[in-house]
């Protein structure tokens, strides 16, 4: 009989050999070719979004937090209508259904993170890319057509998939960071990961999707979470040059 | 029923039991209220953010395949666990039961309980099942994860610091906290075994169960690993280094010993188990044999056939010798079949494995004659077109 205690033996291991850390080159948005959004025309439904604050222990250890998780999602729910509202689209939350539809539900936001996963692991990646995503405007994904049967989406044109992760670095880690500084050695504090997609509900493509493993922005406070969610819709299409502008001055 | 005199009396060591192992399990933290109670709000920074992930996985659990939508079922074992730990500790706690075949039961800290399919099929008794949800709630009610929790925080801190500030010089060291990490784990699991004991103790069921069902997990691991030609190992009281937790042998016999101590009685509720899994027994002996185990299969079907064999158990076995497949097997598994349609087994599938297996022991005819009442008896099946290849039609 298992205690579920996740992670516990990957963040011994981690502990005792710290990683030196270090920005991937990596790409982080890919756009459908061809595809662009028309501004002020679509009906978008955002899905249950995936959020997790927390600090980061010395040892790297993943601590949540309550009460910035719950503070994030007001305000990253807030800055995404905004953003959105600024483009003329409607962003509404998605109405979770009940009994066996709950279950399909459940089946699709796992797939959509299995193929983000894929799109980040297979074509963001350049050193693992695989051969059919080498060739220009390869960016071809979808969760197939059936997802606009989804309970809940009728009427609406795209579906809106967000994940954040953010561990804030403790005091104790930024110290130990200081310390291995002085002995040379690199270690990373905090975690901050976030990514976002878009679904074309008639088709179930995966329009579009960003996904960045070093986010700026404190998703803590009003203002850093739309510093967020500007970095988050990096490279949406249909995106007005101002608003992409601003978001990249705000951006780091 | 039982006279209230032994039922105080069971209590009573009940209550030594919780306080003796009470005193040691959590003497720093501050007195709160159990986290049972109704409608109980997580305190302090770590325990919300510790509910909080556990209601985010519970969210994504509730909608799962895996979970079997059976309300008879999940009532059935839901009253198990009532009896087993009371009804002021069971009310609050929302019990999953999930389709994997695997011998698990796991709590989260915020009161969810998963119970697999697996447990399902080798518990042989009420009592026995009881037995393991009083661990798993033991621990919630200890609050383990958060102390495990803050234990492998303040372990993986150490490291931390040791491997910057005395990288070479320190391996001892960081051994010693790793194994530390290890034994509180184990420590840990001792206790909800002791805590789950003192609940069977107070419940109508028998507590000198909880032993039984480590001896045949021992079993078992040692069929496994003969039937796959691996060094059946000795069992051993003492664990290794990286164990999470103690050895079956260790559990099984401090558990018959504390249980021993209390010695209690009462009805183990093995026949009603057994009525209360007759619909689901069928789907999770297949699920078993496609764990591709011929050795753990075959001594859990014979434990399950202690009372004789049934129709479902002989089509079970059948199926088992069907997929090893050697020509002997295929003898044995005919024997099986026909067996278990003499006793009245219902589905058709066991004439299609007839069949099949007579056809590959050179006895076309009888085999052609099976494959022909299966398709008689299901006519518009998936396979039919196949099956009525092969009879030649």
């Amino acid at each position: 009989m298992k205690l579920v205690r996740k992670a516990a033996f990957a963040s011994l291991a981690a502990a005792a050999l710290i990683l030196a850390g270090g920005a991937h080159a990596q790409e982080k948005t890919g756009n459908k070719p061809g595809f662009t959004l028309a501004p002020g025309s679509a009906k978008i439904v955002l899905m249950r979004p995936s959020i997790q604050v927390g600090e980061q222990s010395t040892g790297g250890l993943a601590e949540p937090n309550a009460d910035w998780t719950a503070q994030a999602r007001e305000y990253l729910s807030k800055a995404i209508a905004g953003t959105q509202g600024q483009l003329g689209n409607s962003v509404a939350d998605y109405a979770e259904p009940v009994g066996d539809q709950a279950a399909l539900t459940a089946e699709y936001q796992a797939l959509f993170a299995a193929v983000a996963n894929s799109v980040i692991e297979f074509q963001f990646f350049p050193g693992n890319r695989l051969p059919t995503k080498k060739r220009a405007n390869s960016f071809e994904w979808t969760l197939g057509k059936d997802i606009g049967q989804l309970p809940g989406l009728a009427g609406a044109d795209y579906a809106l998939f967000i994940t954040t992760n953010d561990q804030y670095g403790s005091t104790g880690r930024k110290m130990l960071q200081i310390f291995a500084a002085m002995g040379g050695v690199g270690v990373t504090s905090g975690v901050h990961v976030g990514f976002a997609g878009l679904v074309d509900l008639r088709t179930g493509d995966l329009v579009w999707l960003n996904a960045d493993l070093q986010m700026g922005g404190d998703v803590r406070t009003e203002d850093g979470a739309q510093r967020r969610v500007a970095q988050l819709f990096e490279g949406f299409p249909g995106r007005p040059a101002a608003v992409t502008s601003i978001a990249a001055t705000a951006a780091r | 029923m039982r006279g209230r005199m032994v039922h105080a009396g069971r209590v009573a060591a009940a209550c030594l039991l919780l306080h003796s192992y009470g005193a040691q399990a959590d003497t720093s933290a501050p007195v709160t209220l159990p986290p049972y109670t109704q409608a109980y709000e997580p305190q302090g920074v770590d325990e919300r953010g510790m509910w909080m992930q556990a209601d985010e996985a519970e969210r994504q659990l509730r909608d799962s395949n895996f979970v079997i939508r059976d309300e008879a079922l999940q009532g059935y074992i839901r009253g198990i666990f009532c009896r087993t730990v009371g009804d002021a500790r069971c009310r609050n706690v929302r019990i999953y039961l999930l389709r994997i075949p695997g011998f698990n039961a796991t709590m989260y800290p915020n009161g969810m309980m998963t119970i697999w399919s697996g447990l399902l099929l080798r518990v042989k008794s009420e009592a026995e099942l009881g037995a393991v949800l009083g661990h798993e709630f033991g621990h919630f009610e200890l609050r383990h994860s958060l102390q495990g929790f803050k234990q492998i925080r303040s372990s993986t801190d150490a490291l931390a610091w040791l491997s910057i500030l005395a990288p070479v010089t320190t391996t001892a060291l960081q051994v010693g906290i790793i194994g530390n990490f290890f034994a509180f784990n184990r420590e840990q699991e001792r206790q909800a075994d002791m805590q789950g004991l003192s609940y069977l103790a107070s419940s109508p069921y028998p507590s000198a169960v909880a032993a039984d069902i480590w001896d045949r997990q021992m079993a078992e691991e040692d069929a496994t690993a003969a039937g796959r030609k691996r060094k059946v190992k000795t069992h051993s009281y003492t664990a290794g280094f990286a164990a999470s937790h103690p050895t079956d042998l260790a559990r099984a016999t401090y558990l018959r010993a504390a249980a021993a101590k209390i010695g209690d009685g009462g009805d183990a509720g093995a026949a009603s188990y057994r009525a209360g899994l007759t619909k689901w027994l069928p789907a999770f002996l297949d699920d078993q044999i496609r764990l591709n185990d011929f050795g753990g299969s075959e001594y859990l079907l014979g434990q399950l056939a202690s009372g004789g064999w049934r129709p479902e158990l002989l089509y079970a076995r059948a199926e088992l010798y069907r997929q090893r497949g050697n020509p002997r097997d295929l003898v044995s598994a005919g024997q099986f079949y026909q067996e278990a349609i003499d006793k009245g087994y219902a589905g058709p599938e066991a004439y299609k494995g007839l069949g099949l297996c007579l056809m590959r022991s050179q006895q076309a005819e009888p085999g052609k004659a099976a494959l022909r009442k299966y398709l008689e008896l299901r006519p518009s099946g998936p396979d039919a077109p196949m099956i009525a290849a092969l009879v030649g039609k």
